[in-house]
């Protein structure tokens, strides 16, 4: 997809229900912002919970699994942004959520207070860092590295009006807090085990990794 | 991606002394505006001298703990760059607000400035700065994604560790403050109540709040990262160190001894270092 002078919000769509877990996208944004050891623009959660049921007189395994790949949200309320004393994280135009590092004083406060820890904090530069939509990617017309990288399609990206007449799917799955408190630029076509997450106490089972 | 108590240090020592500054500035301005001893003698500013440079050392000390902090302090000049949104911003130009009124009083102390309606509102002013510097200091920590510190506990807590901590500092160095037994007498009396009361309310603010941050798990939360069972030992020696406190003070009160006062300011700190810790040590957001 090119870039668009229309666009008013650019937002990420991800698909749950196929995505593997392979982690390309992850590693296509490491590798192509050369991120250091411990920084992940992108992110990709496991989900896991579930237990044994009893079924008739036998114990049969109910267990879930599914995978989330998270990056920043550029939501359309930044709590980021309002958070920053130095302005140094403001939206642009097209709804991409910036970050000039020059501006950033380390605080930290915009990484408190984004819930889905798009923030993150280089110790090597005393800066945050978060993705920045591969905005550079935008300009000549291609589209972000973890997009492009996904071997499953589980993820597209474009205007957020034009995709949601493209896709039906959420904003809230578990583990990702109510949309209404930074109203993310994001729809997610949730894994079918998605609904009993919460109910059946899942937990990230790889915060190791992330 | 976690942050843990142990990196909030220079935070911990910002908050306590910024508090202890403003909690004992309104405590000589509280003596200044309604003081037993301005009335009747009309002297009282020179006397305020030596409490208004603490005062103003304390939140210069506080700043520059602060900076610790930060990532990148040579760039804290542009903290003030968006008071449209950012608490944090509008915490540090009150901050400013506050100690530029506090030096400005104490040039007045020196000048041994009569006791005239400007002065008496320039002390009233200051105190609503103060006042301000606690709110947006609270407010800066209840973000909407933050659960355990978007509630009561972080203004009544701040706030109450102000009303604590600042009039025993003032308490415990009130010998430079005061020439004549009977004035420090009356602060005695005025400074063990408002003490006590601060006392009451921390245990008050204690049992009603601080359970509620250690079993916090909504549907969307994440685990803590700091389990509810550790919390029980920061919260007894909380309360015993308030408790040693109340001791002090009441014995103080008896025995007339300044000492006791210094200890009850000590034994009131660790308390609220305790539960500062405890402060930073909870957060957990929603989401990821």
């Amino acid at each position: 997809m090119e870039q668009q002078a229309w666009v008013r919000q650019y937002a990420f769509t991800f698909d749950s229900s196929s995505c593997t877990g392979c982690k390309a996208c992850q590693v296509a944004c490491k590798d192509k912002h050369d991120l250091p050891v411990d920084i992940l623009w992108r992110r990709v959660y496991e989900v896991t919970g579930g237990t044994w049921k009893k079924e008739g007189g036998v114990w049969v395994p109910a267990v879930l699994s599914y995978y989330l790949s998270m990056a920043c949200h550029h939501c359309q309320k930044p709590i980021c942004g309002e958070a920053c004393p130095t302005q140094a994280i403001y939206k642009r135009d097209d709804g991409i959520v910036m970050l000039e590092t020059l501006a950033c004083i380390g605080c930290r406060y915009c990484e408190w207070a984004c819930p889905y820890g798009a923030i993150q904090f280089d110790p090597a530069s005393r800066v945050v860092t978060k993705c920045h939509f591969c905005y550079d990617y935008l300009a000549l017309g291609e589209p972000p590295a973890c997009v492009a990288a996904c071997p499953m399609r589980a993820l597209d990206f474009g205007d957020l009006s034009e995709l949601r007449k493209k896709y039906a799917g959420t904003r809230e799955i578990f583990p990702l807090p109510e949309a209404s408190l930074t109203e993310p630029a994001l729809i997610i076509k949730p894994h079918r085990d998605a609904a009993r997450a919460s109910k059946d106490t899942a937990e990230v089972a790889n915060w190791e990794e992330i | 991606m976690s942050l843990t108590a142990a990196k909030e240090w220079p935070l911990i020592a910002f908050t306590l002394l910024s508090q202890i500054a403003v909690g004992a500035f309104w405590t000589l301005a509280a003596a200044t505006l309604f003081s037993w001893e301005a009335r009747v003698r009309g002297e009282n500013e020179f006397l305020v001298l030596p409490g208004l440079v603490i005062v103003a050392a304390l939140l210069v000390a506080a700043a520059a703990l602060s900076f610790f902090h930060l990532g990148r302090p040579k760039r804290a000049v542009l903290v003030l760059a968006n008071l449209r949104t950012s608490w944090l911003s509008r915490e540090i130009l009150f901050e400013l607000a506050f100690l530029a009124m506090v030096v400005l009083l104490a040039f007045f102390s020196w000048r041994r400035a009569e006791r005239t309606a400007l002065v008496q509102g320039a002390y009233i002013l200051a105190s609503l700065f103060g006042a301000l510097f606690l709110y947006s200091m609270s407010r800066l920590y209840m973000l909407r994604t933050v659960p355990a510190w978007h509630g009561l506990y972080t203004p009544l807590s701040f706030f109450l560790s102000a009303l604590l901590l600042g009039p025993l500092a003032a308490a415990a160095g009130q010998k430079r403050l005061f020439t004549f037994p009977e004035r420090a007498y009356a602060f005695q009396d005025v400074v063990g109540v408002s003490a006590l009361a601060a006392v009451a309310l921390i245990v008050l603010v204690i049992l009603l709040f601080t359970p509620r941050i250690g079993f916090l798990r909504t549907k969307t939360a994440t685990l803590l990262e700091f389990p509810a069972r550790r919390m029980y030992p920061f919260l007894v020696f909380r309360l015993l160190f308030l408790a040693a406190a109340v001791f002090f003070i009441v014995l103080y009160h008896d025995v007339e001894r300044g000492a006791l006062m210094t200890l009850a300011f000590v034994s009131a700190g660790a308390a609220e270092i305790l539960g500062r810790y405890l402060f930073y040590a909870v957060y957990s957001r929603l989401g990821v």
